[in-house]
């Protein structure tokens, strides 16, 4: 039983440095969505994002193939990286209420 | 989370295979108890508890010849940066597994991290880990050939270690591994390479074996320590 505790604990610092981890990178990735608008057949670029509670475009103009990608890319790997930190989110609640076992919440 | 936890490790040897990194390293850690079942196939034996973090031991001077960045070679599958201990110890971590890359100590104790400029990481320095490196199996993993520390060498290291442990669950842990791989390796008739191995120790590190090896009242492994 000893054992198997000590496997949690160190399981359960594990997850708390690892949340730290998915919260910093996600920090780093740049903010917002980018979308496409099309007027009068030109295609025009705009940055999705909130601030202060407002949902604000901001204008990019025509934007290379490449510059498109990488904000693809951000995106998903936002996406990615919260899946992740709920994960790790659940793996800490779990590893918390085993810890405390019959203990009072 | 089992399957997939499995799947992913098999991912990132597949990586580190195909990057050209595999073949330099060994598998050590717990893992190793789970990759060890192809080797006792047919005997008695099952893996202990295992944690979720994945080591790989780099023999110094490293035969790496490629310079890759591992972080970015699995970014793709969630995997971020993590730093651990005070000095910055640089992990891969998913919430299903964490890669680590350790090295032998050699000399006087630092906590200072070892650079792997070829693969854009660091790895931590624990001492006795070149006997790991001793004596290497491979195992065949999903195609994949991955060298792992001979059972015999990996058995005698987490005796040898266990009393260096400062929380005593985790001494208990290795003890327990170090004792399923001794009995399989009794049971397997290989008992002798255990054997040879530990005679061909420093006394000092015999003694502190045979000590860790009190408690234990399988008299069949017993005798591979006295």
């Amino acid at each position: 039983m000893k054992v198997l505790k000590g496997v949690l604990r160190e399981e359960l610092g594990n997850s708390l440095r690892m949340k730290k981890s998915y919260e910093r990178e996600l920090a780093r990735l740049p903010k917002g969505s980018l979308i496409t608008k099309k007027i009068k057949g030109h295609q025009y670029h705009y940055l999705v994002l909130r601030e202060r509670g407002k949902v604000r475009f901001l204008y990019k103009g025509k934007l290379s193939e490449q510059d498109v990608k990488k904000y693809k890319q951000v995106k998903e790997y936002r996406a990615k990286y919260r899946k992740l930190l709920s994960e790790v989110k659940k793996q800490i609640r779990f590893l918390r209420s085993t810890l405390r076992g019959k203990e009072p919440v | 989370m089992e399957k997939s936890q499995y799947d992913l490790c098999i991912e990132v040897l597949r990586r580190m295979d195909q990057a050209g990194v595999l073949k330099h390293v060994v598998l050590v850690g717990s893992w190793c108890t789970l990759f060890y079942r192809s080797y006792f196939a047919g005997k008695k034996y099952a893996p202990v508890l295992k944690t979720r973090d994945i080591d790989f031991f780099v023999p110094q001077p490293s035969k790496i010849n490629v310079q890759i960045d591992l972080a970015e070679l699995l970014k793709d599958l969630g995997f971020v940066v993590g730093f651990t201990g005070s000095q910055g110890y640089i992990r891969l971590e998913h919430p299903q597994l964490i890669v680590e890359f350790l090295v032998a100590e050699k000399g006087r104790p630092s906590d200072k991290p070892y650079p792997l400029p070829k693969l854009g990481v660091n790895a931590q320095p624990l001492r006795f880990l070149e006997l790991l490196a001793r004596d290497t199996i491979t195992a065949k993993i999903e195609n994949l050939s991955v060298t792992l520390p001979h059972p015999a060498n990996f058995a005698i290291h987490k005796l040898l270690i266990l009393q260096r442990r400062p929380k005593p669950e985790k001494a208990q842990k290795d003890r327990d591994a170090a004792v399923r791989i001794l009995e399989a390796l009794t049971v397997k008739g290989e008992q002798d390479s255990a054997r040879k191995l530990f005679r061909s120790l420093p006394l000092r590190w015999q003694t502190r074996i045979q000590k860790a090896m009190q408690d234990v009242n399988n008299k069949d492994v017993l005798s591979i320590v006295q």
